[in-house]
């Protein structure tokens, strides 16, 4: 624990740790020390914009006070009890208003702004400027989703160290000098990074303002309601700004053990597919003129009578996106209902891990990290990806085992890597040992991942060391939470009914899926709960309207193994899936609540050790690790999932390994925002330096991509990164090729 | 230039540096040598992409100091200090008289001449000073100027 | 350039350069250095101290106990560095590239020295871009250095500015050195604990390393019997303005401002009659030409008359000098070369210019000369690093100076010289912007 320290603030005295921000020492008086530049999640202060200038005794110059950290006898001025002081920070005020517009009423900020509720507390009443003011091009657009209105910007570069020293993307940056500065992209570059939301919230002042929101509202008409995203296995805490029933915005609502207070561009600017042009908001028969809408008793009463037409020759497909209710629901409905236990569930995440468990926010302090698996983490978990760099900078090894690592490993190598670790004589094993901090991460598709981990942690005696565990980063939002409410339903083992008489696919991420789509193919019916037209299609025989996460009451189970409590936050223009789904389960004489909390109340006993569900609420606590149990040995099979080592004259047929990828955008929430589509990966095929210049391939080459069968034009782009005999395409532009690809210059 | 010349340059550089960002700037000055003055577009991708930094990054260091020029300039670029002591010594009718010499006024370029006045050189017991080129003239005078306009119509960039 | 005694910096120059290594070590060249590698680091330190030689590059501070600020190698494990402010860009300074120019290698040995003082293997010079001979000089010297094996262990890289005066500043040039933006850094850290890439760093000026090696040949006791007290040794004072031979005068310190400008300047050219002197360098408050004869060129001398002697740059301005037009100019300046990062300096050097420019353009009014001084009130001590406060104090030694002048302006409704002053119009880079983007709206 750090020793204390006594400082004097306005004569107020505080005890704080010594070194603690002087901002912070202030606040803990309840004395504010007014800042604009000064955020401490962007890293080091830069003491930029003067406006905490203070006084402090024995030095003759007002001091900014954000810089400062609290010493033993220090003695502190604020504008509060210092003329000096005082005049500094109206100093401050009266210059940044000398180029800032007075168009409060018109901007989106007004009214949560900073900047006004400063100038109003410590500002000049008018400016003495007289001379015009710098007039210049307003708004620009930073990038589809984010414009900037450069005559705002106060300069306090928050929105470009964000860029450079958080996310490290480089995109936004300041471009000249002096009272020529300005905050810009590349030339007309867009400003396309996965995190490129975060500066807009980041922004004191209304220059930096998404351009889905702009105009929409006003501070005054607003409500935020507290929730979780449902979008990626993270779950980052957030705000959903609610008008007239309408979600608005997604804001973070830092949980600084999950999300540090930041959102990646997916989880804070898709919410508008609630509002998508296809959204289905009445149930759907197959009739002779494909689906049309029939009423909800009808509806009901067809899904009774598809549901005893099958008996138990029922698969149901889930998405992983349902919430631990809905999932539970279902699953008392066919399980206990019809006896129906065949279910496809999303990639299990092994209960092993439990013994690993520990908050995201310690990997910025790990020793050693250690990652596996074909997938960037970014793409999978994106907020990983922010804590993962945090740990960079603050100097912990970060050791990367796949085709895009620091230690190249085949496609699917992930399972021998870790076998490999751990290996008697393993250097690396050997110093993972002895860290004091080591965390294991799994980012991947395949390999029994969760179970493999947790294996590793075990033998290299993890569950011991308090800022060590283990992360499998999951395909799916909340795939274990799903899983283990369908487990809890009932213990009968599945059967695999053949042929299928009704397959239900609950979700759109099940619905999107070519494996859940094979199986309609062997199935009598289909029932699709669905959000969207575009998905139910061509397959469904009764299509069931379904809410989206942001409309419905839940829990979710984060890859961390921490139950976070889902708010509905606007009314969904259909019913709720619980609400009909113990409608139906009532016809099966299976008791049923149509009520979130309840329905977890009921299953927490035996899902989740009996937590309490209102303890879920604000910033959810993790669970404490469980005693460790070895999880199922790998079957033979994940052992030889690694794909067999490329040799030298294989490469010489030009024969390559493809790397398939879920790119961070994609999805059908994605694919209905048009302000995300420039964040998609454009069609093209990466390849290594090497695998390039044997071909003479350069950058912005046309190649032509074959595998038996199939062949497709991709843009080539070399990835220095990327290692020899494996080309990287996204899901979306490898339509069907194999495994084995020949890449041509066209 | 072939961008492979550069990007290899560029590798040679970084190897004087603990730490390859401070390969940055003379990375640029070499571009700009490379493309006739000025940074193009295109220069700094390439300068990014030889350092695994954005075009982005790379504009926000040249967009900083005054010598990377990010408009195409004129073969010829002179840039006269009009700073306290030239300016006590005649510097505002040495630029005068360029101007009328080039037809230009200060800041514009034609394609054979780039007029810039400059802050201080260095020069200053030596005023006026006008870099022609980066190379410093010492105690010009306007009457001295249409004899070094005539010697530069009279030759290419740096073979004076 | 009139030489002048007793020649420390230029010594067996006669005038001339020393560029080939043969000639420089004819009169006694590397000596010093062969001395102080036969000495410990902290026995270097002690000559230094000795000779109390201050930094040359405006600071003033001691050049022994910086280097004694930096730790130990044992005290920490990250590399030392050893950087050399080149980037001399203070108005009225020209003396760092004469001393590039002429006496290269014993700037160098001085770099050896030093690097050896705080054990150091990495010596970076951070050379203003402008200064392409002198970067080609050096480039030279460097060669003949290496052909000849003196550099032992250590590099020494030539690192080129770009053109931006706050590089200059110590925390600003490091974080340009590093490949960033030339912003000022916060201190503390301080660059002797946390400087070039956040390692133990030594920032030091050209003029004070090649002293340094002057110290280490005649010894700190000797050396401090030059100058007088406080300020020790010699100095290069870079003389220009109105006066009939410009150019750099190397003088023990202490030596009067009216000598430089009247015996060894040869006085006001034309004829003219002295008004006042700027005696360190832009960024020094102003002296009245009665002042100017009253004071020696020394530390106590200057801050006794409420200046300070800066980069020893001495400017001199007859009659004909409009005291507004000087304050714009001066004031166009710091705006130009303003770093962005500090609101009261982006926002205030630039507001200060236009209410300046509005009394010299005869739009003045009362308020607007009660504005520029709770302006420049508002600018001085509350920014990041100096620069901005040195437009401020600048500024307002004129205006405090020589108020009847700038009262004039506001009075006449227009500039009292008529046109008739030297710098009339005088068109400055911030001032060509703006009329850039006329033409180019146009
Ligand atoms: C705005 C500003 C500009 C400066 N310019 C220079 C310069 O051009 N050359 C220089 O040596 N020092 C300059 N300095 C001083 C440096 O910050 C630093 O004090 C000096 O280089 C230390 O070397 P010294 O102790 O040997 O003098 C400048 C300081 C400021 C605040
Ligand atoms: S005072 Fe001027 S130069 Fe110094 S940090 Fe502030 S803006 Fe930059
Ligand atoms: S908050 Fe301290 S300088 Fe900006």
């Amino acid at each position: 624990m750090n020793d204390l320290v006594k400082v004097m603030i306005d004569d107020r005295e505080v005890e704080v740790p010594k070194g603690t921000g002087l901002v912070e020492t202030a606040a803990s008086a309840g004395i504010e020390i007014p800042v604009f530049c000064y955020e401490p999640r962007l890293g080091a202060p830069i003491g930029a914009c003067r406006m905490c200038l203070v006084e402090v005794e024995g030095l003759p110059n007002l001091q900014a006070g954000c810089t400062l950290t609290a010493q033993d006898g220090m003695v502190v001025k604020t504008a509060a009890s210092s003329e000096k002081a005082a005049e500094g920070q109206n100093a401050t005020l009266e210059f940044i208003l000398v180029n800032h517009p007075l168009d409060c009423p018109v901007c989106d900020k007004g009214g949560e702004c900073p900047l006004q509720d400063l100038t109003f507390r410590y500002g000049p009443g008018n400016t003495r400027m007289s001379f015009p003011k710098i007039t210049l091009e307003k708004p620009i657009p930073v990038s589809p989703l984010i414009a900037l209105d450069r005559e705002r910007c106060i300069l306090c570069y928050r929105c470009t160290r964000f860029s450079s020293d958080v996310a490290e993307d480089n995109q936004l940056v300041a471009r000249n000098r002096g009272s020529h500065t300005e905050i810009s992209t590349f030339e007309s570059d867009p400003y396309r990074a996965p995190f490129s939301g975060n500066v807009i919230e980041l922004c004191p002042v209304g220059a930096l303002t998404s351009t889905q929101y702009r105009f929409e509202a006003r501070p005054w008409e607003i409500q935020n309601v507290p929730t979780i995203c449902g979008l990626c296995p993270v779950g980052c805490n957030v705000n959903a700004t609610v008008r007239e029933g309408k979600v608005k915005r997604i804001l973070s609502r830092n949980h600084p053990e999950v999300d540090g207070g930041w959102l990646c561009d997916k989880g804070r600017f898709t919410y508008p597919h609630l509002t998508a042009e296809d959204r289905i908001t009445e149930p759907l028969v197959r009739g002779g003129l494909g689906l049309e809408p029939v009423g909800w008793d009808a509806a009901l009463d067809r899904a009774e009578e598809l549901l005893r037409g099958a008996d138990t020759r029922i698969v149901t497909a889930l998405s992983g996106s349902e919430s631990v209710e809905q999932a539970y629901a279902l699953a008392r409905l066919l399980r206990v209902g019809l006896g129906a236990h065949t279910a496809v569930l999303p990639e299990p995440t092994s209960a092993a891990l439990d013994a690993f468990r520990l908050p995201l926010s310690s990997i910025a302090a790990a020793e050693i990290i250690v990652i596996v698996g074909d997938d960037d983490v970014a793409d999978r978990a994106p907020v990983v990806d922010l804590w993962l760099r945090a740990a960079r900078r603050n100097g912990s090894e970060i050791v990367h085992y796949g085709p895009t690592g620091t230690e190249y490993t085949d496609p699917g190598g992930a399972a021998a890597a870790l076998q490999a670790i751990t290996a008697s004589g393993n250097a690396l094993g050997g110093r993972l040992r002895s860290a004091e901090r080591v965390i294991l991460i799994w980012s991947g598709d395949g390999g029994g991942g969760g179970a493999r981990l947790a294996e590793t942690a075990h033998a290299l005696g993890l569950e011991g060391k308090p800022g060590s565990g283990a992360f499998h980063l999951p395909a799916t939002p909340n795939g274990r939470g799903v899983a283990i409410a369908w487990a809890a339903a009932a213990d009968e083992d599945e059967s695999s009914p053949e042929p299928i008489g009704l397959l239900i696919v609950s979700g759109d991420e099940a619905a999107a899926n070519p494996a859940v789509r094979a199986l309609a193919e062997r199935a009598e019916n289909v029932i699709a709960i669905t959000m969207f037209h575009g998905l139910a299609v061509g397959w469904a025989d009764l299509v069931l309207p379904a809410t989206g996460s942001l409309e419905s009451d839940g829990t979710l189970l984060n890859l961390e193994g921490r139950l976070q409590r889902l708010r509905r936050t606007v009314i969904a223009p259909v019913p709720d899936e619980l609400a009909w789904l113990s409608n139906l389960a009532g016809r099966f004489d299976v008791e049923l609540s149509p009520h979130a909390a309840v329905v977890f109340d009921e299953l927490s006993e035996s899902a989740f050790g009996g937590v309490d569900g209102s303890g879920l609420s604000g910033a959810a606590p993790l669970a404490a690790r469980t005693p460790y149990e070895a999880p199922a040995p790998a079957p033979a099979a994940e052992d030889r999932a690694a794909a067999p080592p490329h040799s030298a004259d294989e490469h010489f047929l030009s024969e390559l390994r493809l790397l398939r990828y879920r790119p961070l955008f994609s999805g059908p929430f994605v694919e209905r925002i048009g302000e995300l589509a420039f964040q998609r990966p454009t069609a093209e095929i990466e390849l290594s330096t090497e695998d390039a210049t044997r071909r003479a391939i350069m950058t912005g080459d046309t190649v032509g991509v074959r595998s038996n069968g199939t062949s497709v034009e991709l843009r080539a782009r070399i990835n220095r990164g990327l290692m020899a005999g494996v080309a990287r395409v996204a899901d979306e532009h490898a339509s069907d090729l194999h495994l084995h690809v020949e890449v041509v210059k066209l | 230039m072939s961008s492979l010349g550069l990007y290899d340059e560029i590798q040679v550089i970084r190897e004087r540096y603990p730490e390859s960002l401070s390969a940055v700037m003379p990375a640029l000055q070499l571009a700009q040598e490379r493309n006739g003055g000025w940074l193009p577009e295109e220069a700094f991708r390439e300068v990014a992409d030889a350092l695994d930094l954005t075009p982005a990054y790379c504009l926000s260091i040249a967009s900083f100091y005054d010598m990377f020029r990010l408009e195409p300039v004129g073969e010829h670029l002179i840039e006269v200090c009009t700073n306290i002591s030239c300016g006590l010594n005649g510097a505002q009718q040495v630029v005068e008289a360029f101007e009328s010499e080039l037809g230009v006024r200060a800041g514009e370029t034609t394609d054979t001449f780039s007029l810039r006045t400059v802050e201080c050189l260095g020069g200053c017991g030596w005023a006026t000073i006008v870099a022609v080129n980066n190379r410093h003239r010492l105690n010009v005078q306007a009457e001295d100027v249409p004899e070094i306009v005539a010697e530069l119509r009279g030759t290419g960039r740096g073979e004076e | 350039m009139t030489p002048s005694t007793p020649e420390i910096v230029f010594a067996g120059t006669n005038g001339g350069a020393l560029t080939e290594i043969a000639d420089y070590q004819a009169v006694g060249g590397f000596e010093a250095l062969v001395k102080s590698r036969a000495l410990t680091p902290d026995e270097v330190i002690a000559e230094l101290n000795a000779s109390n030689l201050r930094g040359r590059g405006g600071g003033f501070f001691p050049t022994g106990r910086k280097w004694s600020f930096v730790p130990k190698p044992d005290e920490i494990d990250s590399p030392h560095y050893l950087v050399i402010n080149a980037d001399e860009s203070e108005p009225g300074t020209f003396k760092d590239r004469e001393i590039m120019l002429r006496v290269p290698f014993r700037f160098l040995e001085g770099c050896l020295i030093a690097a050896h003082a705080i054990e150091s293997r990495h010596v970076f010079v951070y050379i203003r871009g402008e200064y392409e001979a002198e970067f080609d000089v050096l480039v030279s010297a460097l060669e003949q250095m290496r052909a000849k094996d003196l550099l032992g262990d250590v590099t020494i890289v030539l690192h080129r500015g770009a053109g931006a005066y706050i590089c200059g500043e110590e925390t600003a040039l490091l974080e340009s050195l590093e490949g960033r933006r030339g912003l000022p850094r916060t201190k503390p850290p301080f660059p002797a604990t946390a400087g070039l890439y956040a390692s133990p760093t030594a920032v030091n000026n050209v003029e004070s390393i090649t002293s340094t090696t002057t110290v280490m040949e005649i010894g700190g006791a000797e050396y401090a019997k030059l100058g007088v007290e406080n300020s020790t040794g010699t100095r290069v004072f870079s003389l220009s303005g109105n006066v009939v031979s410009g150019g750099n005068y190397e003088l023990p310190h202490g030596f009067p401002l009216r000598d430089l400008i009247y015996d060894l300047g040869g006085g006001i050219a034309d004829g003219r009659s002295l008004k006042a002197v700027i005696p360190g360098g832009s960024s020094t408050v102003i002296l009245t030409a009665g002042e100017a004869d009253r004071v020696t060129l020394d530390f106590d001398s200057l801050v006794g008359a409420g200046s300070a002697i800066g980069s020893a740059a001495v400017i001199a301005l007859d009659d004909r000098c409009c005291m507004v037009q000087l304050a714009v100019r001066v004031s166009q300046f710091y705006e130009h070369e303003s770093c962005g990062k500090c609101t009261p300096c982006r926002v205030g050097t630039k507001w200060l210019t236009s209410i300046l420019q509005k009394i010299e353009d005869g739009r003045g009014t009362q308020a607007d000369m009660d504005l520029l001084v709770s302006v420049a009130d508002r600018i001085n001590g509350k920014c990041l690093c100096p620069l901005g406060d040195s437009d401020a104090i600048a500024v307002m030694s004129y205006f405090d100076k020589f108020r009847d002048e700038f009262q004039a302006h506001v009075d006449e409704g227009g500039c009292p010289f008529h046109g008739t002053s030297s710098l009339d119009h005088l068109l400055a880079p911030v001032a060509m912007h703006v009329h850039n983007e006329a033409v180019a709206h146009a």
